[in-house]
């Protein structure tokens, strides 16, 4: 009898250790998992916009309103965006489905902070409570300016804090209204543009030339005497069964790295390849980030690669001038050239700051996040040369800002259905980097197009940081 | 201003079951010599607090906000639901004189929350179910008078288990499928789950076959045809009921032999059986997909367990207050999912106190059974208590994918004839057990003293 009340014991030891792995669990789901499973866009809570809350404002670092809702005479609310177009691609669309900022922070927006307190204001009132609002890394002055830029040719610009990778300005064209995006719903999704489809993080690219800065660093870490590597360049030269041009066939002589890649000279960084070999070249291009998960709030598209030690020698050659399989989203082509500013550090890009209450509060903040060290601080600083040398008197003289060292890699990125990609990723003030970017405009009618935008960006970014 | 009302409704509810759960500490606290407060008062708070509850919510569930009235209907379903609970509180207090009251009051509270949601999921189906409970307390008034008339009916070892696999096989061979699972028979307009009934049987059975030493011959035979049982219901697509048929036999084997070795033996060949199943089974290795990663597939397989997460998730701690969630976007909301649906409008804390009311109930459980001196009734009530309690983990846990999601109803909450009317059957037994034992220890204590003065005066 003893053993069996022993047992019997045990067994309620047993099942209340269930209880209580329930009860924990349970506990984690509500404070734990609470947002990021009910942000989930499948949550039609969320989705449906709730009766008698007012959606929280969207705000630009200096709290310019990008989205707010205005009630109406029927006591319903309408999402109204202030910059309209000039933004849509950050704030996205609330009313078919939702996306970008929209979507990213929909449960912010909605979550009233202290609502019991905020209903009994609203008695006296008669005012509804309000959702929390989210304040931006963007500032829409450099947002504007970017946006006039690129104007109406189709590609993206990216602009990024190096030191935090807070986002500055995000522009990406084709675009839309999001005032009228149900109205215009069949137009937006029968346009074969995907003016819906935001360039800056879901585009995927060859990256081009700009890819060279990764064929550098690989050099550096898996060649030990790349210092003393030179090729004579005679615009053509035949790998395996690849015929690799320079641009124009041009003939760039005998020249170092730093040579090349101020020409951006295809041929060098060719014969480089081969001495680095296929399986650390895709060793470098994992240590650089293209397929790390870099958790960015707005949905984005993850970069392709396609190369390991078994990849064939033109796989190779052509993977590390920039052609080839590989495909780069302009935001990671950013985050790039800010760790190479940045001293080889990789932040993690984000886009919202933080949460602001109702009565003026400051609520959850987003903390700036390394991601990796893509190189040693030394490599960047010889990268780093190189980069200035590029503008300074190579192919990116375009960008240059009076009174300020700019670096940067230019790109043309070949395109079997149409007319080359113009690429520029770049950073200044390279003494002590403020503002990095990345530039694409497709299908560029002139060579190089997108380096004289980015150079504007640049200073007007700059100015703006400044003021 | 009826916003700010439900909204403070949240914060009552979870007072309430606060308080419910706190005097229960008190009474125990009794129990184990210390003192917090009266006992009685204790349980007669625990008793106010039901009815508290009950008019809150129904308060709420009867307001109409457009015209500012009260609909009529669901004040009249309230109001007898209140008369049940207030007959049900005195009757069995009547009829089962001495039976543990913490277990009563549970049971209340947790049938109160069943009508309340259920009210607020779908009025129809709380009507049904006041039906099904007042037809299971009549049950369970018979239950002491019916078990009196016969003395010793552990003696039926060998009909317990044949009914009980003809029912499962009259199921295998003439169920028809709700839900996934092919285990309802239907005999008219009446279905009904024989899975249910077979529960009662089965703990009958074990009680019976472990009540005397457990030899090699009968352990074998009973393995096997518990074995049989289990293997029945994963044929029916039955998961749920299939493991807590196994637990039971698992803990009444520990609770009757008290050997570690068979234990260890018989989680092995389960493990073993799961994995069999697995391969053999498209229906198990979709439910523990559907666990694994339910996010990959939320059109199709991880649909009810990702709306469940959704309903647990977004209004957290307190939850949206009764009526102002979205509980019937839950598929299978009034029986499989029921504890997102209460989750959802009465907050992740009351439902965290709904578990806690079930480590209380299974605590009082395992109390009769160690204040038991017959060991066929002790092994009755924890063959009981344990079928209860695994069977509310299962259920729980599968909701808040803790485990993976097998599709069994939720003790005293569930929405279901069949399963309310087992719950309450088995709560009556439970309590007979407890009764029995008390008059029995009583009866035992008088004779000793009796024997005692009788030996001094002999000398």
């Amino acid at each position: 009898m003893n053993n069996m009340k022993k047992s019997a014991r045990r067994v309620f030891w047993l099942l209340a250790l269930c209880f209580f792995l329930l009860l924990g669990y349970l506990g984690k789901l509500a404070l734990v998992d609470r947002e990021t499973i009910s942000a989930n866009s499948y949550n039609i809570r969320m989705r449906t916009d709730m009766e008698g809350i007012q959606r929280g404002d969207i705000l630009d670092r200096d709290g310019e309103v990008l989205a707010t809702s205005i009630q109406q005479e029927d006591g319903s609310y309408l999402r109204q965006y202030e910059r309209a177009r000039m933004a849509a691609h950050i704030t996205g669309y609330s009313s078919v489905g939702k996306t970008g900022v929209e979507a990213a922070a929909n449960f912010e927006l909605m979550t009233p902070y202290r609502e019991l307190l905020q209903r009994i204001e609203g008695l006296l009132s008669g005012t509804d409570p309000k959702g929390n609002d989210v304040v931006l890394t963007i500032d829409m002055d450099i947002q504007s300016i970017a946006g006039d830029l690129l104007g109406s040719a189709k590609g993206a610009i990216v602009v990024m804090e190096p030191s935090t990778g807070r986002v500055l300005a995000m522009q990406a064209y084709p675009d839309f209204d999001p005032n009228t995006v149900s109205a215009d719903w069949d137009y937006l999704i029968a346009d074969e543009d995907s003016p819906l489809v935001n360039r800056a993080t879901q585009g995927l690219y060859p990256p081009g030339s700009t890819f060279k800065t990764i064929t550098a660093l690989a050099a550096m870490e898996y060649y030990p005497d790349w210092q003393n590597f030179t090729y004579t360049c005679t615009g053509e030269e035949t790998f395996e069964n690849k015929v690799i041009h320079c641009y124009n066939n041009k003939a760039h002589g005998t020249v170092d790295m730093a040579g090349a890649l101020a020409a951006s000279c295809n041929c060098y960084f060719a014969a480089l390849a081969e001495e680095i070999g296929a399986e650390n070249l895709s060793k470098e291009m994992k240590a650089c980030g293209i397929t790390a998960d870099y958790g960015f709030d707005l949905a984005y598209s993850s970069s392709i690669m396609h190369l390991d030690k078994d990849s064939t020698e033109s796989e190779l050659v052509e993977t590390a001038i920039g052609q080839g399989k590989t495909s780069v989203s302009p935001l990671y082509m950013a985050m790039l050239i800010s760790a190479i500013a940045n001293d080889g550090v990789m932040m993690e890009p984000y886009i919202i700051d933080h949460v602001q209450y109702y009565n003026g509060e400051t609520g959850k903040t987003t903390v700036p996040n390394k991601l990796m060290d893509i190189c040693t601080a030394e490599e960047a600083a010889v990268l780093q040369e190189m980069l200035i040398g590029v503008v300074e008197n190579g192919t990116g003289t375009a960008a240059q800002i009076s009174g300020v060292t700019v670096a940067g890699k230019t790109g043309t990125a070949e395109n079997a259905t149409g007319k080359d990609h113009s690429w520029f990723i770049g950073y200044a003030p390279a003494e002590d980097p403020q503002v990095s970017i990345a530039v694409i405009i497709e299908n560029s009618e002139a060579y190089g197009s997108a380096t004289p935008v980015a150079g504007k960006v640049l200073k007007a970014a700059l100015e703006n940081m400044a003021e | 201003m009826f916003d700010l009302v439900i909204m403070l409704s949240r914060y009552l509810f979870v007072i309430y079951i606060g308080l419910f759960l706190w005097e229960a500490i008190v009474y125990i606290a009794y129990e184990q010599g210390g003192y917090l407060g009266s006992p009685y008062r204790a349980v007669s708070i625990q008793r106010r607090l039901v009815v508290l509850m009950h008019l809150t919510a129904f308060l709420i569930l009867s307001y109409n906000t457009d015209t500012h009235l009260f609909h009529w209907q669901a004040l009249a379903f309230g109001a007898a639901a209140l008369v049940f609970i207030l007959v049900a509180i005195q009757l069995l207090d009547r009829f089962y004189y001495e039976g543990c009251p913490l277990i009563w009051t549970g049971m209340l509270f947790l049938m109160d929350v069943s009508l309340i949601i259920l009210h607020r999921v779908d009025a129809a189906l709380a009507y049904k179910q006041l039906v099904w409970m007042a037809l299971g307390l009549a049950g369970m008034l018979l239950l002491p008078s019916v078990l009196r008339l016969i003395p010793r009916f552990e003696i039926f070892e060998w009909a317990y288990i044949i009914v009980c696999y003809g029912l499962l096989l009259l199921t295998q061979i003439f169920g028809v499928e709700h839900g996934g699972s092919q285990n309802w028979l239907q005999i008219g307009s009446i279905s009904f789950q024989p899975s249910e009934i077979a529960k009662f049987l089965f703990v009958f059975y074990l009680a019976s076959v472990f009540r005397k030493r457990v030899e090699l011959r009968e352990f074998l035979i009973t393995s096997i045809l518990s074995a049989g049982v289990v293997a029945l219901l994963v044929l029916q697509k039955d998961l749920g009921s299939a493991l807590i048929f196994f637990m039971t036999y698992m803990a009444m084997l520990y609770i009757a032999t008290s050997n570690e070795i068979l234990v260890l033996l018989g989680m092995g060949a389960a493990s073993l059986a799961s994995v069999v199943a697995y391969k053999l089974f498209s229906h198990v290795r979709v439910r523990v997909a559907a666990w694994r990663d339910p996010w990959a597939d939320i059109d199709s397989g991880g649909y009810q367990i990702v709306t469940s997460l959704f309903a647990i998730t977004t209004y957290g701690l307190f939850g949206s207050g009764l009526t102002k969630g979205m509980p019937v976007s839950i598929p299978v909301v009034e029986s499989d999912c029921i504890f997102a649906a209460i989750c959802e409008e009465m907050g992740v804390l009351f439902g965290a106190g709904i578990i806690c009311i079930f480590i209380m109930i299974l605590y009082r459980g395992i109390r009769i059974t160690l204040d038991c001196t017959r060991r066929y009734y002790s092994l009755l009530a924890v063959g009981i208590i344990v079928m209860l309690s695994f069977q509310a983990f299962l259920i729980i846990g599968g909701v808040i994918k803790l485990i993976p999601l097998t599709g069994v109803t939720l003790p005293l909450i569930s929405y279901g004839g069949s399963s309310v009317l087992v719950s309450l059957m088995m709560m009556g037994i439970l309590q007979w057990v407890c009764v029995y034992c008390e008059q029995h220890n009583q009866a035992a204590e008088e004779q000793r003293l009796q024997y005692l003065e009788g030996g001094y005066g002999d000398e």
